[in-house]
């Protein structure tokens, strides 16, 4: 396969550090575009911010008078987080969630209210342990009994940091751990790691572009977490022929899983989705995926098992319709504080994203027969 | 065209939803004398035009291609394989059923010994292909390999037939009924004949087509379930008494001026008709509706018992109602 380009470049952790310790929950994602414009802002690319704030870089990648076809490369930068509902006479938070989060793992963390310039810590709290009766101890809080503490001393104090309606997401460090630092841990690997991705595979494209018969759409789309909004009026307005999603799958790779419960596996590469509970995907351009990946040497492997569902929901039914792909980075403890990825899987998904794109001419020639 | 055979034909190919290249070959086959243009769009969807000899309104007309089924998700060690569930599976209804992938391997879908009817679920069955290692196993099934509860279709007492997959296939034979029917009509406008993919799993593919093709009116048709067997939930709807107008399902409401003229030309020519509401259950419909700038949506279905189990049942009478209804909807819709 032609368009081979060194694929043993070492992932830029400190952008993804840069972009996943960013605040970013649903509908508040200037921060993150901010962050990421400033990484394309002295590239030759062509960008654009939508009326719902998603970011659009175009890369022409066709010569002068070719009809190009339009493949849209897409990855959502909102985080789940939080948002204030009501503030009580003590001070404290009641909250929501924004986007899914499970019970079980909010209370006792840290979380960051506030907007791009105020922002406050606070605490998830419940009641003391030896104040529940013996029921509760047994069973995670359910949010409506869950508080955020911001040490503030009463409603008039915290009202003057935020209001109710403030969001939040968690607070938490970027980690690099186990052999040779090839893990990482952070909130939000949901998915920055796949604007990281796209940003890298951008850098290197415009460094050496190849000639493929394609428009590259670069995505960076806002309220995914919400119900994939965002990427809905995107497709909409690009009208792409295809869509690869850039994403991160829940794993199963953990210790009480049984085989048929295992999703993906952490270190075997970039999952390619068959179906999920959003989109059954395009099998030729699945086909096509696996099989770069084989040629390229890049690790890669199937998602076993039907659940989640990612912006591919919106992006394949919009407009006359669109053939649709997804890759994710297979990624453990998903919308939680302490989401576990590997650089390996992370620079797979990169890698396949970036020689898919190389390659995309075969593709399109295969289906012209 | 022979009904039965027609069906029997259309039940054969097994199509899974994101997986209906099979039965579009056949569709567009049977179709192509009947109709001027023929395509295929990106998500799969079979487009027939036939145009009238006027300038006119765009009529759609749409039945799915897809069927529920089965993914393959994980080969274990012994060679038991692990399925995921493609649309509404009914678990107790398919269980112990026999199971075809598209390349035609055999397994018998199964419960796990210990589970109960209640639990029954994708976690607790598996397929069993009669082999004795993960080896073996793979050398017939892939993951990724989509299977379907076997075809089979046969006539039992007066007009009635019973097998899988009917829902949607009498759907399509509907449709390839009305464009014969047509074929040397006199009309304005044209008739767009969608045959859809991905229903199943939410009504997806209608969505794009009907975006595209931005018609003046949709009909779709597909299957309802009936309330004339033990225990049913209340219905109106009988087998055998007629095609079914439908009024709303949990996806739509449907256009009243459809809904109304239906039933006008049903009385007039004399055609069996019965009013439908599905308390449960989405149809394309939704879908052709909601598309663009939205369009005037109804629906004809064939009523049908035991739908998404291993054997579904329908009456050829109102197959052949509905082919009569949808015709005489179109000769009236674009007649003006």
């Amino acid at each position: 396969m032609e368009n081979k380009r060194n694929l043993s470049a070492p992932a830029d952790v400190d952008l993804i550090r840069t972009l996943s310790m960013g605040f970013g929950p649903s509908g508040c994602e200037d921060e993150i575009r901010v962050r990421i414009e400033d990484e394309l802002r002295d590239l030759p690319i062509e960008m654009e911010t939508d009326r719902m704030g998603n970011l659009i870089a175009k890369l022409s990648l066709c010569g002068e008078g070719e009809h190009p076809v339009r493949l849209m490369v897409s990855a959502h930068m909102d985080e789940v987080g939080f948002m204030v509902t009501d503030i009580t006479e003590d001070g404290y938070l009641r909250f929501d969630t924004v986007g899914g989060i499970h019970e079980s793992v909010l209370a006792g963390r840290k979380v960051t209210l506030g907007d791009e310039i105020n922002r406050v810590r606070g605490v998830i709290c419940s009641k003391a342990v030896h104040h529940k009766s013996k029921e509760e101890r047994g069973k995670a809080t359910p949010i409506d009994k869950l508080y955020i503490d911001i040490g503030a001393s009463g409603r008039e104090e915290s009202e003057k940091y935020l209001s109710v309606g403030t969001f939040g997401t968690f607070d938490s460090e970027f980690v690099r751990f186990g052999q040779n630092e090839r893990m990482v841990k952070s909130k939000a690997l949901d998915d920055r790691m796949g604007c990281a991705a796209m940003i890298e595979v951008i850098r290197s494209l415009v460094g050496a572009r190849p000639s493929v018969a394609a428009e590259i759409y670069f995505c960076f789309t806002v309220r995914e977490e919400i119900g994939l909004s965002g990427a809905k009026t995107a497709a909409h307005a690009i009208a792409p022929d295809f869509a690869l999603v850039l994403e991160t799958t829940a794993v199963g790779d953990i210790a009480d899983a049984k085989p048929a419960e295992r999703v993906a596996d952490v270190g075997r590469g970039g999952a390619v989705s068959l179906m999920d509970r959003s989109t059954v995907y395009d099998r030729p351009f699945v086909s096509f995926l696996l099989r770069v990946a084989k040629e390229n040497g890049i690790a890669a492997q199937v998602k076993r098992y039907v659940s989640g569902g990612n912006d591919a929901g919106s992006i394949h039914k919009s407009g006359e319709g669109v053939r649709t792909a997804a890759l994710s980075v297979p990624t453990r403890y998903l919308h939680s504080p302490a989401c576990v990825a590997s650089l390996d899987d992370y620079e797979a998904v990169r890698d396949l994203t970036e020689a898919v794109i190389r390659n995309f001419d075969i593709l399109l020639s295969e289906e012209s027969v | 065209m022979n009904l039965y055979t027609t069906i029997k034909s259309l039940c054969q190919v097994p199509a899974v939803s994101g997986r209906e290249d099979a039965v579009r070959n056949v569709i567009s086959e049977k179709i192509a004398p009947f109709v001027q243009e023929i395509r295929t769009d990106a998500l799969g969807n079979l487009i027939a035009i036939k145009r009238g000899t006027r300038e006119g309104e765009r009529l759609l007309l749409c039945a799915h291609m897809d069927e529920i089924g089965f993914l393959v998700t994980v080969i274990e060690e012994d060679g038991r394989v692990r399925i995921a569930p493609v649309g509404g599976i009914r678990w107790t209804a398919v269980a112990n059923s026999i199971v075809a992938s598209e390349k035609g391997t055999l397994g018998v879908l199964v419960a796990e010994a210990d589970a109960k009817p209640a639990d029954y679920g994708a976690a607790n069955f598996y397929v069993d292909l009669g082999v004795k290692s993960r080896r073996e196993a793979e050398r017939r099934v892939a993951i990724g390999d989509f299977l379907v509860c076997r075809p089979e279709l046969v006539k039992l007492a007066g007009k009635r037939i019973a097998g899988r997959p009917l829902d949607d296939r009498v759907g399509c034979a509907v449709l390839l009924g009305i464009a014969e029917e047509m074929a040397n009509a006199e009309f304005s406008g044209e008739i767009v004949y969608v045959f859809s993919v991905q229903e199943e799993v939410g009504c997806r593919g209608a969505l794009p087509a009907a975006f595209a093709l931005k018609p003046d009116f949709a009909l779709c048709f597909d299957v309802t379930a009936t309330g004339d067997v033990p225990g049913a939930t209340a219905m109106a709807c009988k087998l055998g008494d007629g095609a079914a107008v439908k009024i709303k399902d949990s996806s739509v409401i449907c256009h009243t001026g459809v809904v109304d003229t239906l039933c006008r030309l049903a009385k007039e020519k004399g055609i069996a008709h019965q009013r439908e509401i599905l308390l449960r259950g989405g149809t394309d419909t939704s879908s052709m509706q909601l598309a663009g700038g939205g369009t005037r949506a109804g629906a004809l279905s064939i009523p049908t018992r035991y739908i998404h189990s291993g054997t579904e049942m329908c009456d050829l009478g109102d197959v052949e109602a509905c082919i009569k209804l949808g015709a005489a909807f179109v000769a009236f819709t674009l007649g003006k």
